[in-house]
């Protein structure tokens, strides 16, 4: 699919049409399809337009209806603010069944009615809260306003809707410490589960459209977050791995599944993984980080060991797609880069050695040899990017490469016990490496 | 197509409004039908950004005398009883759930050196926005040691507890306001 055309390019094609055409250089039926064919694209964009500002000025007003819900009106009789309580929601579920009837082929109508219903849900609910004193945790009140706004991501096919749905997700989240005693982050799991298929629809229709992007990086952005409290949950030690292949998996889906827009770059879900996963390398070069907590323990309830699958699920599906893509000989992402949950695993399985013996002083020995793989690894992570930058001949990606290297000397920096001499040396190679691979790929550029 | 769009958002319409009205229902008839206990108070006004304000609410009965530890569950049942003076008392207290018009459940609870506290889950009160300080204050003068004159009346059907009234000086919270505003 066209990515939206430029506005400036548009207009001085529009006035080269008529020379085009008087010189031959294209006929009057070629001219009138171009014109035409921009036509459509620029009330596209303008639809755009409009669809935006309807979801901010439906936004704006759903806002002030929660707000004088929050008002707490107690001059009126209980009936009455009862039947007040369901205005709201009634009158937006009305216009929600005028739009899914009549105008269910515009974006602004469906944003604005989906945004009116879930204020409607959330005001209703609160109202008669306050009305009848039910009390009830923010945590419960956020679970309900999701479940009964799900559906509406689905009908009116709104995607500022489903990223809304994650946002309240991530909130709950947030909310549920103070719910209950056995309140884990489990049921994100499941609410995030529920949104997958309109994603699937969206990524079906146009994989590149700005709408799939931008919720594929959302849905990554509330894993991720949901992945930490999971892993904190389950307290077995495994959150280094499941983030790894977290990483990785978002890397070679980013690669794999989402064509990007200019062949030089990463589509910016794959750019997201790869700054990650080079983000997390250096942090695992670090010693530290491989002594593992002593407070960890063996999941002895079903939902610690649904948290472990949950955590463990994410390694497996980013080995098992390097292994399909390597399979299909089709592998366009760096290999080094897709094998980090493999490594990481590694170093895991080194790290967890000495754990049992349950004493901090015992588990250095294996803590550095953990921290010496990831070392390695980030080494050659670093070549592998810089070789595959200047084979493609992307500064982007062989820079890349570079500032993986350049975080390791900067790690090493604070925490080895490297001359002065020694770490000077190592700057300056790496400062070098810089300049000459620039300089080479800005050369080859000039000269293709 | 559109016809089962339509029939399935008839369907999600109806469960977004049952939610509310399963809500009214359920109160109305603890509201109408539940018996009545009164019980003492202490204050809290912390400002909940989505739900107006509300006053946080601590009970008297909420902390008893006890002998034996407390069960060990993630929630539990307590029973209710009236003293002489008119005020509820913790009773029993049990893990396993139990029915009635005295019994209130509470998730947190603890016990300290023969002393137990619980929470009761029905712990904040509306008030209007406009009203809230002086509420709070009214509330904090009224509920100190030397000046212990605040109470709410609960009404309890079968482990529903619905908060009827908060009473300051012997009246309404509303009524107290009106007659008697803050500074």
């Amino acid at each position: 699919m066209a990515s939206s055309p430029n506005r400036r390019g548009v207009s001085w094609l529009r006035k080269e049409l008529p020379g085009l055409v008087s010189n031959g250089t294209i006929t009057a039926e070629t001219a009138r399809a171009l014109e035409r064919h921009y036509e459509t694209s620029a009330s596209g964009s303008r639809n755009f337009g409009f669809a935006l500002l309807a979801i901010v000025g439906s936004a704006l007003v759903a806002a002030g209806v929660v707000l004088l819900v929050a008002h707490n009106w107690d001059e009126f009789s209980r009936p009455l603010r009862s039947v007040i309580a369901f205005l709201p929601l009634v009158s937006a579920q009305l216009l929600s069944a005028f739009v899914l009837r009549c105008r269910y082929k515009s974006k602004a109508w469906c944003e604005s009615a989906a945004i009116f219903n879930v204020a409607g849900i959330g005001t209703a609910i609160s109202l008669v809260s306050q009305t009848y004193q039910i009390h009830g945790s923010l945590a419960q009140f956020v679970v309900v306003w999701l479940l009964l706004s799900l559906p509406l991501v689905y009908l009116m096919r709104t995607t500022l809707g489903a990223i809304a749905y994650l946002a309240g997700a991530i909130w709950w989240l947030f909310l549920r410490e103070g719910w209950a005693r056995s309140a884990d982050p489990l049921l994100f799991w499941f609410l995030l589960a529920l949104v997958v298929p309109f994603f699937g629809m969206l990524f079906r229709r146009d994989r590149s459209s700005h709408e799939t992007t931008g919720l594929a990086i959302v849905l990554a952005a509330a894993a991720a977050i949901a992945l930490g409290f999971t892993a904190a949950y389950t307290k077995t030690n495994l959150g280094v791995l499941a983030f790894a292949g977290f990483f990785a998996a978002i890397y070679i889906c980013g690669i794999e599944f989402f064509p990007p827009r200019h062949p030089e770059r990463l589509h910016p879900l794959a750019l997201l993984g790869a700054v990650a996963i080079g983000a997390m390398t250096i942090v695992l070069t670090f010693e530290e980080i491989w002594l593992l907590a002593r407070d960890a323990t063996r999941p002895d309830s079903l939902r610690q060991m649904i948290g472990v699958l949950i955590e463990l699920s994410f390694p497996i599906a980013a080995l098992a797609l390097a292994a399909w893509s390597f399979a299909r000989r089709k592998m366009q992402f760096s290999v080094l880069a897709a094998a980090f949950p493999l490594v990481v695993g590694i170093g895991w399985l080194i790290a967890i050695q000495c754990h049992t013996r349950s004493d901090e002083g015992t588990q250095a020995p294996c803590a550095t040899t953990a921290s010496i793989l990831l070392n390695v690894y980030a080494l050659g992570l670093g070549v592998e990017l810089i070789a595959r930058g200047m084979r493609a001949g992307s500064p982007a990606r062989a820079n890349f490469g570079l500032l993986i290297i350049a975080g390791l000397g900067l790690a090493r920096f604070f925490d080895s016990d490297l001359s002065f001499v020694a770490r000077a040396i190592g700057f300056i190679v790496i400062g070098l490496g810089f300049l000459l691979t620039n300089l080479f790929l800005f050369k080859r550029r000039r000269s293709a | 197509m559109k016809k089962l769009r339509l029939v399935v958002f008839a369907f999600v319409a109806l469960a977004q409004i049952s939610v509310p009205a399963a809500m009214i229902w359920q109160r109305q008839r603890t509201l109408r039908e539940g018996r009545v206990w009164k019980l003492r108070t202490a204050p809290v006004d912390p400002v909940d950004a989505l739900r107006g304000r509300y006053l946080t609410l601590r009970f008297a009965a909420e902390d008893f005398a006890r002998s034996e530890p407390m069960p060990i569950a993630p929630k539990a049942y307590v029973t209710l009883r009236n003293e002489a003076d008119g005020f509820a008392v913790v009773d029993q207290i049990s893990a396993d759930r139990i029915g009635g018009d005295n019994v209130v459940q509470v998730e947190r609870f603890g016990f300290f050196d023969n002393k137990a506290h619980v929470y009761f889950n029905f712990d904040e009160f509306w008030v209007t926005e406009a009203n809230a300080l002086a509420a709070e204050k009214a509330y904090a003068n009224y509920s100190t040691r030397e000046n212990q004159d605040t109470y709410v009346t609960v009404r309890i059907r079968d482990g529903d507890a619905a908060i009827e009234e908060l009473y300051i000086a012997g009246q309404p919270l509303r009524e107290f306001l009106r007659t008697q505003p803050a500074p």
